[in-house]
């Protein structure tokens, strides 16, 4: 790695970005059945631009170069009769009057070219996120085709091997060709139902790399921020509704926590141990902006309280300011609009604990126990074990920790509890 | 101040395996490299095998470029400045391009 300054010029991300939104813009031309010609087309440029870059330099508008390269190979390969269609020529014509439509002004940041790249996008999120698609396939094809990640990148982020993924890809297209889904913006009901599925599945990528796993990898950061970056996307079009807003609040400001939440050992810390001064400030900004934003209307959906909790944690310049009891009232309406979610109900159980005190809080967790969704989840345990503790019932709250470790956790999460434990070993 | 050509080989195979990330990192820091102040040019080659003009025996006669037995192949060249191959391999031994390819160091007749 070397020790110099970045001086490419080159923006961050750009080729993980710019892949998106040229894959999109092609799929959107050749029709989302040629959706791998577009991915080759777009893999050739970038090629081309690792090939020539070093050695010529970067042009002047590095973007609008790959998209250029990518729509030549594009138009090449449908010309060679790699694909032998009827309407070769429409498509050629197609490809070239997009062609013409980046290179009129030269510098290609028409802001009429823009906002058609931004629907193109904006189209292959609600592809990729279509309800018809399995989850686990529309999370690895979002991040694939509109993130720009490959099949390895989005293997080690979720913990599975690289075949896995490259087989929930093959179902996603094949599901896009038997159900012939297509690239149109849905609209009226089915808008609701299109647009629900996508923020779930930004959700799920956001909450997927939000969850403490060995190593820390950067590219469960990444997933993080590419599910604030399409979540913003939905947010700065025209069908955003208030929840769309509410949703990117909640990712915007539990991601500033992101820098204190591991400390230099890779030990996890817990939220009321984090030290508020490296929470990002520029992440809590935009938070509270988009959720000013979303409370126009009144709309109260499950990202709402979401967002509202997360607020009141970061409006609150030490743990002694925490509104805890704020914090337990949001609980509530976040049980009484997301159904009982078992996970919910855990993390109201904390609140309790706080305003109500340990021994409140380990009766709320009691109604949990019995819940199939909860068994053998650490969390459970650890808070148990936590409450025990603070209420000097030592033994017990150490057999707690043990049955925790017991379960299924990450090495951070071990770490946490194995040092825990110790705690309770010390003055027993 | 002494000239010396950097030719740069390497596989070009191993390259679609990497992601649109990994891609912009390693051009970053062929990028990087580039702009040192010895280097005083680059150019990449075009991606076919060229031609090669032979005029042993009677008329000289063009056939198409040797399509090399190793995988490998020159992918384009630099120029950079040093006061002996001494100095000149010490500035190309950090070059990106050797994670992986091959570097032919000749310096220019002055």
């Amino acid at each position: 790695m070397s020790l110099e300054p970045d001086t490419s010029g080159l923006l961050e991300h750009l080729f993980r970005h710019q892949s998106g939104r040229v894959v999109a813009h092609l799929a959107r031309v050749l029709g989302p059945s040629r959706l791998d010609l577009a991915e080759e087309s777009m893999q050739e440029a970038m090629l081309r631009a690792l090939q020539v870059w070093p050695y010529q330099g970067v042009p002047e508008n590095a973007a609008g170069w790959l998209f250029r390269v990518a729509h030549n190979a594009a138009i090449d390969a449908i010309r060679r009769g790699k694909f032998l269609e009827q309407n070769m020529g429409v498509l050629v014509a197609e490809l070239t009057r997009s062609l013409i439509g980046t290179t009129a002004n030269g510098s290609g940041d028409d802001p009429d070219f823009e906002r058609q790249l931004r629907d193109d996008e904006l189209r292959m999120i609600f592809m990729c996120c279509h309800p018809a698609i399995a989850r686990d396939s529309r999370v690895a094809l979002s991040l694939k085709t509109v993130g720009g990640f490959s099949v390895r990148e989005i293997a080690r982020a979720f913990l599975a091997d690289d075949a896995a993924i490259a087989q929930r890809l093959v179902r996603a297209k094949r599901q896009i060709r038997e159900r012939e889904l297509t690239l149109d913006m849905p609209h009226g009901a089915d808008l609701e139902r299109r647009l629900d599925s996508a923020l779930e599945t930004i959700y799920f990528i956001f909450n997927e790399g939000y969850s403490t796993h060995e190593g820390q990898d950067l590219i469960r950061k990444d997933l993080c921020f590419e599910a604030l970056r399409l979540g913003r996307l939905l947010a700065g079009s025209s069908i955003a509704t208030p929840r769309v807003q509410a949703l990117v609040a909640v990712m915007a400001l539990q991601a500033a926590r992101l820098p204190a939440r591991i400390d230099e050992a890779g030990d996890l810390i817990l939220l009321e141990d984090q030290d508020r001064t490296r929470w990002d400030q520029g992440l809590i900004a935009m938070g509270f902006h988009y959720f000013d934003v979303s409370m126009s209307g009144d709309q109260v959906s499950e990202y709402h309280a979401q967002a509202a909790i997360a607020a009141t944690h970061a409006r609150a310049e030490s743990l002694t300011t925490v509104d805890w009891p704020l914090i337990l009232e949001l609980y509530d309406q976040l049980l009484a609009v997301s159904g009982a979610s078992p996970v919910v109900a855990l993390n109201r159980a904390v609140a309790v604990a706080k305003v109500h005190g340990p021994a409140e809080g380990l009766a709320a967790i009691a109604e949990l126990s019995g819940n199939p969704q909860l068994r053998d989840y650490y969390l459970l345990l650890a808070v148990r074990g936590h409450l025990l503790l603070e209420l000097e019932r030592r033994e017990e709250a150490a057999a707690c920790l043990r049955a925790a470790l017991e379960c299924r956790c990450s090495e951070p999460e071990r770490r946490f509890l194995r040092r825990k434990l110790a705690q309770c070993e010390i003055s027993v | 101040m002494p000239q010396y050509m950097l030719a740069l080989y390497d596989d070009p195979s191993r390259w679609p395996s990497l992601s649109p990330e990994e891609m912009q990192k390693s051009l970053e820091r062929y990028m990087a490299w580039g702009k040192r102040p010895y280097v005083v040019t680059g150019k990449r080659l075009a991606g076919d095998s060229g031609r090669v003009l032979k005029g042993a025996d009677g008329k000289p006669r063009a056939t198409d470029g040797p399509y090399s037995e190793t995988k490998e192949v020159l992918g384009g060249i630099y120029l950079i400045e040093a006061k002996d191959y001494d100095e000149a391999v010490e500035r190309t031994l950090d070059h990106p391009h050797l994670a992986h390819g091959t570097i032919e160091v000749r310096q220019l007749y002055s």
